[in-house]
């Protein structure tokens, strides 16, 4: 329970950040450093039943029982130590932050650094592989807005860091798929005892690698060092937590947890090893190389990490002693550290070597801070760092393997060593003595500024002389990581052994270092690779990019037909395939054809080479509205009579859209070569032979589908409505409909928003017709008049008809969909009957329409929720007078929505394509267009100037009156 | 077979449509397309049965298939939905052609 009560402390901080930044700006530090601070003082007070008793703590909650994952918490002695780190060292970070900014709020950096609190609190306390991934990802992201907070130019870092460190979060999201599949749980700490480690050495390989893949992003090992120095991009409250203390120990974390399973895996042990310590000595070495003391401290980190996974990489509980107490350490140290550099880069306004010196008179706390740490990072006695380096050694010592393995990881940790004592000296001398650089106007910082360095640096102190008291917490976490009972043993003094003379080699050849580079002077700046990380990753990604768009230039082509004709070409291909093969079909179920069928084969054959051969767009307009009307005669004929009234309305509206949109466009067809044409006929002919082939011998073969029987036989039943065809839609799949109404409203609205940003295309001049002024067709009102004196009162009439159709749905033919078309072909009557574009408008809120058509289907729905579940339509009888009753559902209401939604989009459509951009009036001049019998007078492109039937006359006499 | 030989010459002209010149034609083939389809599911409920799923007048014998219906009648209305879609980008720019000038 306690552990659940820290994750939703932590939880409750993050949301309370806003608030906290209002009211108190950059002092919400204060109070977010006493949470973490109060949470670490919980965990302290936990060290004896975790680390004297040796008890795990547990906590588990469903989460998702349906596959197993559950929120399971754990805290054993690895757990305890990392939570206390990302505490205890949170809290300090955050009180130092609140001197670290200049005043104002500071709401971004507040909240993603207690979600990171949150985040890696979650990872290290996680017992379940899942949400060990979750936690793992959560912080991953918020390192990466952390780092981007730092402004434009951090930009492309903290795109390098999120790429890396995702890829190694997707190698951990393999790990755990494939052990939760293997082992049957998502439990670490049962998929962690599972037998199957040891039996099944290729497994437990596969899945070792991929975990090593993840920490290594993580942890910024070689060659994926670089990264970390690249993230020096953050501010430095965030190097200190994420990149020193907390995030990057992550990694570190992940490899002593898993240590149990693959400790004896041998390509752990030597890739641990090797890369380890090859990264202790390049950081080292690149860290002796840095002006910046940041990225002086960064690539330490990446040297001491190094140290820590070599270390675990051995696997023996000595190593696994060493790696705990390190650990610890060079948080603290390193902590103190960078925040350090941010005090010297705060009061000095450079961070530079170069600008710096002899600060230790203006600043002597501050020198005395660093010194504290440096002398922890060099390993020098009383402090903690020595007694942590030298059991490094003594642990890197017992490397598996030939002979000459442990001595060959002793001595390049000790070559990392005299590197580092060389670069702590670099760090610490070229700040604050040597001769004074730059600006003399420096003052020592303020108390509370200091505070938190201070006690990270003070506390590696106290623990390097009462190094004892961490025996039992160095006991515990190798009994959690290598197993079996170990003592420690953590002194300072530890008579005559080889890794104290390790130690000592490292402190005197570090002296000579230091001597001979001028500490580090000489090599400062030098380039040792020919190439840089960033660069390498810029090039790769760069290259990935590249790859992409060759891929994508296969099919990058801004004319449909070359991608339209690919999956028609599959398909016939399939067709081929399959008659080549052949395959076996039942005969026929019933009788399929009637004679009146081959009527409409006929209309169909007309339709289709009528509108293959026309080069009219009108008349290709007209064809494949006939091809339409033969299809409703053929759903007529095949019982399905809602559907055939549906598509009768549906040809009839898409006729006279689709005219208004003509009228813009040139007469004709575009002009396409001969050849082309045969081509494309004999593609159409094959696909048009395949699809009849398809349809003859893979459909109607069988009886009635058994669900359809299911609603022909229940529907009454179920649903109160004998229209089974209705039933299914507002009742049985009613959301299906739903959503299918939503793509309906959404295209509506996408109408009114691609006219809205692109306008329309000009109404064709050459098109327009104009005629005698004494012609009575010249006048738009006059000649409209009988259409007009029909439409209005037919108006009415319609949306009374479609009312009725859309009330009697349930049980006769009719329905929503059918009524709003109707209701829609009312208006576009209305529309087409108008003198005017103006006149025409149909003044109503369309988009509004739209909108309550959908609400209305939703609340329908959860009125559902009365009878348990969304869109569940409800029942009532209704006792009428004269003994007879009525039967009312909210499927009606349902209904109602899909209504007023396609009412809405046909509105839309009308009024959107039907308006006028430039010219008003020539709406219904370009409606009359296509009737033959009324020959363009003129035509006002050949002689726009002062003549009789100049368009913009016709236009005032049409829209006037 | 009947309604095989329609829907083969239906996916003849909505092919042919398809590839030409010009955003109208390819709309109007694939209105032509989604004639095509929706017979095709139609024909997936069979033939056979061809009276009205009304029980009001048919009995739940002799219905022909709800299912299919009820997934046409969306077809319709969706199809609907996309052409103006379309038409609405075809009446947008400065003219419908779909390719470079040849």
């Amino acid at each position: 329970m306690v552990l659940l009560i820290l994750l939703l402390v932590l939880a409750a901080a993050v949301i309370g950040t806003p608030l906290a930044d209002r009211l108190l700006g950059r002092n919400a530090g204060w109070l977010l450093a006493a949470v973490l601070l109060a949470l670490a003082g919980v965990v302290l007070s936990l060290a004896p039943s975790v680390l004297a008793d040796g008890r795990s703590i547990e906590f588990t909650q469903p989460w998702m029982p349906q596959i197993g994952v559950e929120l399971r918490l754990r805290m054993d002695g690895v757990g305890w130590l990392f939570t206390l780190l990302v505490t205890g060292v949170g809290a300090l970070i955050m009180a130092y932050s609140t001197r670290y900014f200049p005043k104002g709020r500071r709401l971004g950096f507040y909240f993603l650094m207690t979600l990171f609190a949150f985040a890696m609190t979650g990872l290290v306390l996680a017992d379940d592989v899942v949400l060990l991934f979750v936690f793992w990802e959560l912080t991953t992201i918020a390192s990466f807005y952390l780092i981007g907070l730092s402004g434009p130019s951090a930009s492309r870092p903290a795109i390098r860091t999120f790429l890396l460190t995702a890829m190694g979060g997707l190698a951990l999201l393999t790990a755990v798929v494939l052990m939760a599949l293997r082992v049957g749980t998502t439990q670490l700490s049962v998929i962690l005892a599972d037998p199957v480690w040891s039996q099944d050495t290729a497994f437990a390989t596969t899945v070792a690698v991929l975990v090593l893949l993840a920490a290594f992003t993580k942890s910024a090992q070689f060659p994926f060092h670089y990264w970390l120095p690249d993230a020096m991009a953050a501010s430095t409250p965030v190097s200190a937590y994420l990149h020193a203390a907390a995030m990057v120990k992550a990694g570190i974390y992940l490899l002593m947890r898993f240590t149990p399973a693959f400790s004896d895996v041998a390509v752990w042990n030597a890739a641990l090893i090797t890369f380890g310590l090859i990264t202790a000595v390049l950081g080292a070495v690149f860290a002796l190389q840095q002006h910046d003391l940041k990225k002086l401290a960064a690539y330490s980190t990446v040297s001491q990490l190094g140290l820590l996974v070599a270390v675990i990489g051995v696997g023996t509980e000595a190593a696994l002693v060493a790696a705990t107490v390190h650990t610890l350490a060079h948080a603290l140290f390193k902590a103190a550290l960078f925040m350090m550099v941010g005090v010297i880069d705060h009061q000095v306004g450079t961070r530079d070597l170069r600008e710096l010196g002899g600060l230790a008179r203006r600043m002597p706390v501050s020198a005395g801070v660093t010194v504290l740490s440096v002398l922890s990072m060099a390993g020098i006695p009383p402090l903690l760092g020595f007694v942590s380096k030298e059991n490094v050694f003594k642990g890197l010592l017992e490397a598996p393997g030939p002979e000459w393995a442990g001595a060959l990881a002793g001595t390049a940790a000790v070559v990392a060593s005299v590197f580092t004592f060389a670069y702590s000296f670099r760090f610490a001398h070229g700040t604050f003595w040597g001769s004074p650089r730059g600006t003399t106007d420096v003052r020592e910082a303020r108390t509370t500024f200091l505070a938190g360095p201070a006690v990270a640096a003070g506390a590696g102190l106290v623990l390097g002389l009462a190094v004892p008291t961490l025996n039992q917490l160095a006991e515990r976490a190798t009994a959690d990581t290598a197993g079996g009972d170990h003592p420690a043993e953590l002194t300072l003094w530890h008579g005559l052994s080889v890794d104290l003379f390790m130690s000592l080699a490292a402190i005197g050849l570090g002296a000579v270092l230091v001597w001979w580079t001028a500490s580090g002077e000489r090599l400062a700046g030098r380039t040792l690779f020919p190439v840089t990380g960033p660069t390498v990753f810029e090039a790769l990604h760069e290259g990935v990019i590249r790859l992409g768009h060759r891929v994508g230039d296969l099919t990058r082509s801004d004319s449909p037909t070359r991608h339209l004709v690919v999956p028609i070409l599959v398909l016939i291909a399939l067709t081929v395939a399959v008659t080549v093969t052949g395959i076996d079909v039942p005969d026929h179920f019933g009788e399929t054809t009637d004679t009146v069928d081959w009527l409409l084969v006929a209309l169909a054959v007309v339709a289709v080479i009528g509108a293959v051969v026309t080069g009219s767009r009108m008349a290709g307009l007209v064809m494949v509205g006939i091809a339409g009307f033969t299809t409703a005669l053929w759903l007529f004929l095949l019982g399905a009579y809602d559907v055939a009234l549906t598509q009768l309305v549906v040809e009839i509206l898409t006729v006279v859209i689709a005219a208004l949109v003509l009228r813009r466009l040139p007469k004709r067809f575009h002009k396409v070569p001969r050849s082309r044409t045969v081509l494309t006929a004999l593609v159409a002919a094959a696909a048009g032979v395949s699809a009849a082939m398809g349809a003859y011998f893979l459909t109607g073969r069988r009886d009635i589908s058994e669900t359809g029987q299911y609603f022909l036989d229940h529907s009454v039943e179920d649903t109160g409505g004998s229209n089974v065809v209705n039933t299914i839609l507002v009742d049985y799949r009613a959301m299906d409909t739903l959503g299918e109404l939503v793509v309906l409203g959404v295209a509506g609205l996408i109408i009114i928003a691609v006219l809205n940003s692109s306008g329309l295309l000009p109404s064709h001049g050459d098109r327009r017709v104009v005629v005698s002024r004494n012609s009575a067709a010249y006048d738009a009102d006059d000649n409209t008049l009988i259409m007009r004196a029909v439409s209005y009162s037919l108006l009415p009439l319609l949306v009374i008809w479609s009312v009725y159709l859309m009330l009697r749905g349930h049980n006769d033919v009719g329905g929503g969909f059918i009524a709003g078309l109707v209701g829609g072909a009312g208006f576009a009557l209305v529309y087409l009957a108008a003198p005017s574009a103006e006149v025409a408008r149909i003044r109503l809120a369309y988009p509004m329409i739209i909108g309550v058509g959908i609400l209305v289907a939703v609340f329908s729905g959860l009125l559902g929720y009365f009878d348990g579940s969304f869109l569940r339509p409800l029942h009532t009888e209704l006792d009428l007078p004269l003994g007879d009753y009525a039967h009312i559902t909210t499927a009606l209401v349902f209904d109602v929505g899909v209504y007023l939604g396609v009412v809405g989009v046909i509105l839309t459509a009308l009024n959107q394509l039907g308006l006028d951009e430039s010219r008003p009036g020539d709406s219904t001049l370009g409606i009359m267009a296509p009737t033959p019998d009324q020959p363009p007078a003129s035509t006002p492109d050949q002689d726009p100037g002062n003549h009789p039937e100049d368009p913009l006359d016709v236009a005032s006499n049409g829209g006037s009156r | 077979m009947t309604l095989a030989i329609t829907i083969g010459v239906l996916v003849f002209g909505a092919v042919f449509l398809m590839l030409q010149r010009g955003l109208v034609r390819i709309i109007l083939g694939f209105v032509m397309l989604g004639h095509a389809v929706n017979l095709m599911l139609m024909s997936a409920g069979g033939t056979f049965r061809r009276a009205q799923p009304l029980l009001g007048y048919t009995s739940a014998d002799t219905a022909s298939d709800p299912l299919p219906q009820a997934f046409v009648l969306t077809a319709i209305v969706i199809a609907f939905s996309i052409t103006i879609y379309m038409l609405t980008l075809a009446a947008t720019g400065t003219d419908d052609d779909t390719e470079d000038a040849s």
